[in-house]
């Protein structure tokens, strides 16, 4: 009986202690909360830092659909609101007075830099995101081509929050990845160099329609935005960056006519970094599998010859696409999105630190060289085409 | 005798790890980047003062295996000085403790409860303690016994998940600018390396004392070990940013994303910090509580418990006026301080003792 008596006396001190695990001064409700799913940031024609954000409706009523607030609008299931300030943080504090519930960052898993704020410099802008408790590190970072804010105004496509919708669409990789982590080690690497995927909106008559997409990406420098490339670019900067997962490659082999499509399985970039005396050379060592997915050429694919010949052009293709990127890089930009300066760094701490206040002259005449290495390792489904049967 | 508890030898170790490791792998990697930049995880290896300071608690306890430094301290400065010095001892390690209330207290509120008072946090943990402490000796042991499993795999659930995420080549180069960075960013490490003197107070008490070396000498690699994988997985993530982030382990947790649903996992840092800021803190506790009581030569070290409870919670409020104060005084003052305390005057105390042996012989 005694010890009975004990064990619940034990397990009601227990369950008592549950009341007290909500906290006092610091409790948090989630019907106090708005919680913001992504963040753009934008400059207006006053110099002024304008900042959107898109708050998911976590209350239980459903809005109305089409109707237009006074503050903000609503898509969907989430609220966009606006306002303007010098700073990040006054903006924010200007944000939160409109708002009935606190803001929380912890979900903010995407924050978008307008095209315009972008040429001005995002680096202090970065700060506060950095030194908030609550913002993700691995929150994803965008530039729009145009203004961050209408990004967030457009209705999500398949998912629940637009927010969702460019989440997924940065973790296939078909386009640059970049984290909040990742943006800040690139600008304060060695090279002061990022690059970053860019927005567009796919434009519908409907407003309700269109949406975002990743497609090319922006090149910093310093934190400032110094030029915009495109998607077959953006193709070599991620093969150089050793960033490509996956994707396909369509080539048109020398001697037919037609097309081959490969799909990428898996790819890696090694960076090899040589110094004598005057020369400065990287090496990018790239090796790669691929499958193929579509042939429309007058080859028969069963033929193990034609695969080697194909490999061939495949390199060639990889080596042509990073070569573009690289002229990019080097000539237009002269910015060192590749980190190649870490790469002599790690390699060469002492000749690097003697020439670092040199590295822009140096990486306009860098002698890259790229080593492709392509495997095919199996046609698919089938051989030889079914619809071409004269191939050989 | 005072403590009429007994520990084992094994629980011994485990006490040291749990007391040593939890702050210092809070903050290490941030104060050690800035000297050590990519040789950080090198720089735990530099454990000079740790090897030091078993050496002497090995020594002196096989001279008088019944009593800790201070007493021995106190028998050979006489009665006055004796005194003096022991009371300078019993204050400097209650600071030491008001310390890392301190320390434990300023992550819980910078980083999760923002608004509560830090007198708050402070006082509860405090609370907590005193009442483990007044339950003796073989409770705390059996704490740091229970807690200890629990503390390395939260530990190693908060570095496996991230071992996709890291970047190998931040690693180099190793020695780019010679051994001398590593051995500069040791220099903070010495402050928790020193802390190994908490051994003395509670090797009298060990029942099996044979096993005493071992222990000790397994516990030190353990925590070098230990700090070493730490900076180590906090460089390969970070890189450059170690050095700009307060707390660069708890990015560790907050970058954890296994398949999109297992992440925020902050709190699992938490958990590491509470209950290892709860172990470190008590035996802490216990050993100024000890200290205390056979300096004022008490029967009974219970009912000073609560008080010198009360006197901890002021000194954490003490120690200093904000964070970066906090921060500054460990990276300088109190590494200095505590390997003056911890290491050099417990060797001074070593060759007295032995130099006034041989006079006696």
């Amino acid at each position: 009986m005694n010890y009975r008596r004990k064990i619940s006396f034990i397990l009601l001190a227990l369950m008592s202690c549950s009341l007290l695990l909500t906290g006092c001064w610091d409790q948090v409700e989630v019907n106090d909360l708005a919680v913001v799913t992504m963040t753009g940031l934008d400059l207006t024609d006053e110099n002024q830092l304008e900042l959107s954000v898109n708050i998911a409706r976590t209350s239980s009523q459903q809005p109305q659909e089409n109707s237009d607030s006074s503050s903000g609008q609503l898509t969907g299931k989430s609220v966009i609101l606006s306002t303007t300030g010098n700073t990040l943080a006054e903006a924010v504090s200007k944000l939160q007075q409109q708002l009935s519930r606190q803001l929380f960052w912890g979900h903010n898993e995407i924050i978008i830099f307008g095209e315009k704020l972008a040429k001005e410099g995002i680096a202090e802008h970065l700060e506060f995101l950095l030194r908030h408790p609550e913002t993700r590190e691995r929150a994803n970072m965008f530039i729009s081509i145009g203004s961050a804010k209408e990004v967030l105004s457009l209705a999500p496509q398949i998912e629940h929050y637009v927010a969702d919708d460019l989440l997924e669409m940065a973790k296939l990789q078909t386009g640059l990845n970049i984290t909040l982590k990742e943006l800040m080690q690139m600008m304060i690497s060695k090279s002061q160099a990022a690059v970053i995927p860019c927005l567009i909106i796919e434009t519908k008559q409907d407003h309700q329609q269109s949406y975002p997409f990743i497609h090319g990406s922006a090149i910093l420098k310093k934190g400032k935005l110094a030029g915009l490339v495109d998607s077959s670019t953006t193709r070599g900067i991620m093969w150089a960056r050793n960033e490509l997962d996956r994707g396909t490659v369509t080539i048109s082999p020398e001697n037919s006519e037609g097309y081959i499509s490969f799909q990428l399985l898996s790819s890696s970039t090694e960076v090899i970094p040589y110094i004598h005396g005057d020369l400065w050379r990287i090496t990018l060592r790239i090796h790669t599998l691929d499958d193929i997915i579509e042939n429309t050429t007058d080859l028969d694919l069963s033929v193990s010859k034609h695969i080697e010949e194909l490999e061939m052009e495949l390199e060639d293709d990889i080596k042509r696409r990073i070569n573009k990127a690289l002229t990019v890089a080097q000539e237009q930009m002269n910015a060192d999105i590749f980190q190649f300066a870490d790469a002599f760094y790690r390699k060469y701490p002492n000749i690097w630190k003697q020439n670092k206040d040199r590295w822009s002259d140096i990486f306009t005449k860098l002698d890259v060289v790229v080593e492709a290495d392509a495997k095919i390792s199996r046609p698919g489904g089938t051989g030889k085409s079914i619809l071409k049967p004269n191939q050989e | 005798m005072i403590e009429k508890g007994r520990i084992s030898a094994s629980q011994l170790g485990k006490i040291l790890y749990m007391a040593i490791i939890p702050t210092s792998l809070l903050t290490t990697p941030a104060i050690t980047f800035k000297y050590a930049k990519q040789d950080l995880w090198l720089s735990p290896i530099w454990a000079i003062s740790g090897f030091i300071t078993v050496f002497i608690v090995l020594r002196i306890y096989r001279m008088y295996p019944s009593e800790n430094i201070i007493q021995i301290m106190e028998r050979i400065g006489r009665r006055i000085p004796g005194k003096i010095i022991s009371g300078i001892y019993l204050l400097f390690i209650l600071y030491v403790n008001g310390v890392i209330v301190r320390e434990y207290s300023e992550f819980v509120v910078s980083s999760f409860l923002h608004t509560t008072p830090i007198v708050v946090i402070s006082g509860l943990m405090v609370l907590v303690c005193a009442m483990a402490v007044r339950g003796g000796l073989e409770i705390v042991g059996r704490f740091a016994e229970l807690f200890l499993p629990i503390f390395i795999t939260l530990f190693l659930f908060n570095i496996i998940p991230i071992i996709a995420d890291l970047q190998w080549s931040n690693l180099f180069p190793i020695f780019g600018e010679g051994i001398r960075p590593s051995i500069e960013g040791a220099f903070v490490l010495q402050t928790w390396f020193s802390e190994m003197i908490i051994a003395s107070f509670f090797l009298p008490f060990v029942a099996d004392h044979h096993n005493a070396k071992k222990t000790l000498s397994r516990s030190l690699l353990a925590i070098m070990v230990t700090l070493s994988v730490s900076n180590l997985a906090t460089l390969l993530l970070l890189g450059e940013l170690t050095g700009n982030y307060s707390y660069p382990f708890l990015i560790l947790a907050r970058y954890i994303n296994i398949s999109n649903f297992i992440n925020h996992l902050e709190s699992l840092y938490m958990i590491i910090w509470v209950l290892g800021a709860f172990v470190k803190i008590c035996v802490f506790y216990y050993v100024t509580v000890l200290v205390a009581a056979q300096w004022m030569k008490l029967s009974n070290y219970q009912p000073i418990v609560y008080p010198l409870g009360l006197l901890l919670l002021l000194f954490s409020q003490w120690v200093a006026p904000n964070t970066q104060v906090l921060t500054e005084a460990i990276a300088g003052p109190v590494t200095l301080a505590m390997i003056t305390m911890f290491v050099i005057i417990p060797a001074l105390l070593l060759c007295i003792v032995w130099i006034v042996n041989r006079l006696h012989n």
